[in-house]
């Protein structure tokens, strides 16, 4: 079933803003950055390719680490390992936390009673030292990090779902569309996930960089996967360099890590802005 | 003993084309002192009735039946012998022409004809008794030597009514008395004739248009279409409460008996009445395969009230019995419905009205199957309510108050209106889509590809509106409940929506409850009133009764409140 209101691209182009348009350029720079990693670098992003702590130069494009990693293949590999985890938990936790919010709005009663208390004890519950401890506690991969990640976000967008789902009840055309006999699943489909769809978009966008940066900052705390090589690893390698702040190697070991994350987690919040506002069509239309 | 008494009187006439049956199977009787009314709407045969009781029908028309007055047959009378009949003891006032009073006679020689003619009056006895006649009906004598060309309506009027009661007729027939007159004298000639028949007790038959006289003028009521009685009783009752769809549909038309109302004729012209079936059947909102093929005879009723319908008359199409709707809050049971009886007849609009919070819209969701009652039985057509109702033709339909909330502002204009179809699998894709345009053509949207393909969201909230119309109309229905629906709508837009209601309507015969809480509103739409509040019904009656004369206090107050402005 296509879904009614699911605009052309070239419409949701055209209904950008320019910063819209830069995170979205942005972000698919990095997401090509991430797939052709292995066309785009020349030196090995694991092993010794120069010598230790080179400045930016023609050999090594963002300069070395101090065992002469070459940066530039560690952060196209580490752009992989970001961009897994964010997508990876945004699309969890978001379709994750949709259904259970859907599904407590639409059932009501006890089961909603139950599942929203459920989701204020997950609310409630500081999520950086939890994850700390789980992620400590369960080994550091790549996979039990995205659980962990997943674990403490679908309760946002399931709080979300569940208050649009209670409002869209109420609406006059759900109840028509029940009177004239359409099934639960006529309704899910026809009139709540459209409804539905952009809000969720937006929310795992939101997850999306909100992962990405605990992602990053398990890492820096040394929590990360040791092996994934993430961008907040190189953060974290760099930091543990005694007195790299005295050296001039912070100029490019620690600041073009933390430039694309930047960028990767600004691109985000642009695009997840506008999209906010394109979802809607009564404020594209300005009403 | 009646004094006149009909039975089964057939009147033909033989016209140069085809003949014409003018009168059929009519059966009443009088007493005498007794007063009758009979309406109908113009060629129903009320005139060709007069002249059939006066005897005034020429040879070329065949006349069969029986006239029995005062215990003589009439029609079996040679000329002679009726004469003595005619003009003394039953008399006619004619409807009111130029052309009916003799033009080279003065109102002296005209008023004295028949005092000569009867009652042989010579020179100063017939002076005084002109002189006492036209004083009767309350003309100048300077007038005696006016000719009919120099009276206005009025005194015309007076001076026909002075012919009539010339000989003190035991019964008068008196066709259209105030048609065509203004309304000074129309009331001067009604305050008349109600004085002469109480002063000269003639029983009398009240020939007229005008609901308002004939409810005033006469306590027994017949209606005529076609040339037969489709509905007798007691003018009062009749009035309030018809129960053949034709009286419906004149008193719906009659500006002069409930003056607010909206004006809406009867669709369709009377054919002849030649048909087979029931002739009314072809204008009839509510008419089966039966109707079309026998035709109904007069039956009698509880109540004296008798109604010439296959049907039974009126139909009831949804019954409410005690329906309740209890909500709870913070442990407190708030009673939204209480136990409501009420009935929607074919064809018909029930007003309901009532303040915010009394119900109105729990009701209305109860009949339109969004949320259940707590008690009560409602039945459609004889069986009980229930959700393939609002799934299928002749059904029920909801049209909400809040347009944007009722359409779904991602839907297209085409799939709004095509979801019910869909969902239930009506028709084939030509069929729907001959619909949907029918549909938007009557709620004068437009059709285009353009229009079906717009956004909902883009339409302003009276193109939304009658969107949420159009989507009941696709799907035929037999009732429509309309909860308040103009209540978010400019008054321009209010206005256009009701009038296409309203028309549609009248031409599809649907029946409607129309919720609002605008007395205005409710007193230019509705047939029948029901005033509710905290969840129960406190009165319901005609539209005319509850606004003239409202028993319960409650709307005596809201009626104060509302048209305050008109009294001052």
């Amino acid at each position: 079933m296509s879904l009614p209101r699911l605009k052309s691209v070239k419409k949701i182009w055209q209904e950008m803003t320019n910063f819209g348009r830069i995170g979205l350029l942005i972000l698919l720079l990095l997401i090509f950055m991430a797939l052709a990693a292995s066309h785009l670098t020349w030196h090995p992003h694991n092993v010794s390719s120069g010598p230790p702590l080179a400045p930016p130069g023609k050999a090594h494009l963002l300069g070395t680490d101090e065992l002469g990693v070459d940066l530039w293949a560690q952060i196209c590999y580490g752009a992989r390992v970001s961009l897994i985890v964010g997508l990876g938990t945004a699309l969890m936790a978001g379709a994750g936390g949709g259904i259970v919010g859907t599904f407590a709005a639409y059932r009501g009663g006890v089961i909603d009673r139950l599942l929203m208390r459920l989701i204020d004890i997950m609310l409630v519950m500081p999520s950086l030292p939890v994850m700390i401890v789980l992620a400590a506690f369960m080994g550091s991969n790549i996979r039990n990090i995205i659980l962990v990640l997943v674990l403490f976000s679908w309760s946002h967008p399931a709080r979300i779902m569940r208050a649009q789902v209670l409002s869209l009840k109420e609406q006059g055309y759900i109840k028509m569309a029940r009177v004239y006999g359409g099934s639960d699943l006529y309704i899910i489909f026809r009139h709540l996930l459209p409804e539905l769809f952009p809000i969720v978009a937006v929310s795992m966008i939101r997850l999306a960089s909100m992962a990405i940066v605990a992602e990053s900052s398990l890492a820096f705390l040394g929590l990360g996967d040791p092996t994934s090589r993430s961008w907040g690893l190189i953060i974290n390698h760099a930091l543990n360099f005694s007195g790299i702040y005295f050296t001039p190697f912070w100029q490019w070991w620690l600041f073009y890590p933390w430039l694309f994350l930047t960028l990767l987690v600004i691109s985000l919040a642009f695009l997840g802005r506008d999209l906010e506002r394109i979802a809607d069509p009564r404020m594209a239309k300005g009403l | 003993m009646p004094a006149l008494e009909v039975d089964s009187l057939h009147v033909k006439y033989h016209s140069a084309s085809q003949p014409v049956q003018a009168l059929a199977d009519i059966s009443f009787s009088l007493a005498p002192g007794e007063t009758l009314g009979i309406i109908g709407e113009s060629g129903s045969g009320k005139t060709t009735l007069a002249l059939g009781l006066m005897g005034l029908l020429d040879n070329k028309t065949s006349v069969a039946g029986k006239v029995i007055y005062d215990g003589s047959e009439l029609l079996s009378l040679d000329e002679t012998k009726r004469k003595a009949y005619r003009w003394k003891r039953i008399a006619m006032v004619f409807q009111n022409s130029l052309e009916i009073l003799n033009p080279v006679l003065n109102v002296q020689e005209q008023v004295g004809e028949p005092l000569v003619k009867h009652l042989g009056l010579k020179k100063l006895e017939l002076e005084n008794k002109i002189n006492e006649l036209l004083d009767l009906v309350g003309l100048e004598r300077d007038w005696k030597t006016a000719f009919p060309h120099q009276l206005s309506g009025g005194m015309r009027q007076r001076v026909l009514l002075a012919m009539a009661l010339a000989c003190r007729p035991e019964l008068l027939l008196v066709d259209e008395p105030t048609t065509s007159l203004d309304p000074i004298a129309r009331r001067e000639i009604i305050e008349l004739l109600e004085r002469l028949q109480k002063e000269y007790g003639f029983a009398m038959v009240l020939i007229s248009h005008d609901l308002a006289c004939v409810a005033r003028l006469t306590r027994h009521l017949l209606v005529l279409y076609g040339g037969r009685i489709v509905e007798a009783g007691k003018t009062e009752i009749l009035l309030e409460d018809p129960l053949h769809p034709y009286t419906r549909g004149l008193i719906n038309a009659s500006p002069n008996f409930f003056a607010f109302r909206d004006l809406w004729g009867i669709p369709g012209e009377p054919d002849g009445g030649n048909a087979a079936g029931c002739a009314f059947a072809p204008r009839c909102v509510q008419s089966l395969e039966q109707c079309r093929s026998e035709i109904p005879v007069l039956q009698l009723l509880s109540g004296g009230r008798k109604v010439a319908c296959s049907q039974g008359g009126i139909m009831t199409l949804l019954e409410v019995k005690g329906v309740s709707k209890a909500y709870r809050l913070h442990n407190k049971t708030i009673q939204a419905v209480n136990s409501i009886d009420l009935e929607i007849r074919h064809g018909e609009v029930l007003g309901l009205l009532g303040e915010t919070g009394s119900g109105k819209s729990t009701l209305a969701q109860i009949l339109g199957r969004i949320i259940k009652p707590s008690a009560g039985q409602i039945t459609f057509q004889g069986k009980p309510l229930n959700g393939e109702l609002t799934r299928r033709e002749k059904g029920v339909q909801l049209v909400m108050q809040d347009p944007f909330s009722s359409i779904s502002h991602r839907f297209k204009v085409g799939q709004t209106l095509r979801e019910p179809l869909e969902i239930n699998k009506v028709g084939s894709e030509q069929e729907r889509e001959r619909r949907i345009i029918e549909a938007l053509t009557r709620v004068q949207l437009p059709f285009d590809e353009l229009f079906l393909n717009r956004y909902c969201y883009e339409l302003s909230g009276g193109q939304r509106q009658r969107l949420a119309i159009a989507r009941a109309l696709v799907m035929k229905p037999a009732l429509l409940l309309a909860d308040e629906i103009t209540s978010m709508l400019d008054p321009s837009s209010q206005a256009n929506i009701l009038r296409l209601l309203k028309g549609l309507q009248n031409l599809e015969g649907f029946a409607m409850l129309f919720i609002t809480h605008s007395l205005d509103l409710a007193r230019k739409v509705a047939d029948r009133i029901m005033v509710m509040r905290h969840g129960s019904i406190l009165e319901q009656g005609s539209t005319q009764r509850i606004f003239t004369r409202p028993c319960c206090c409650y709307t005596k107050d809201l009626l104060a409140a509302a048209f305050e402005h008109e009294h001052n």
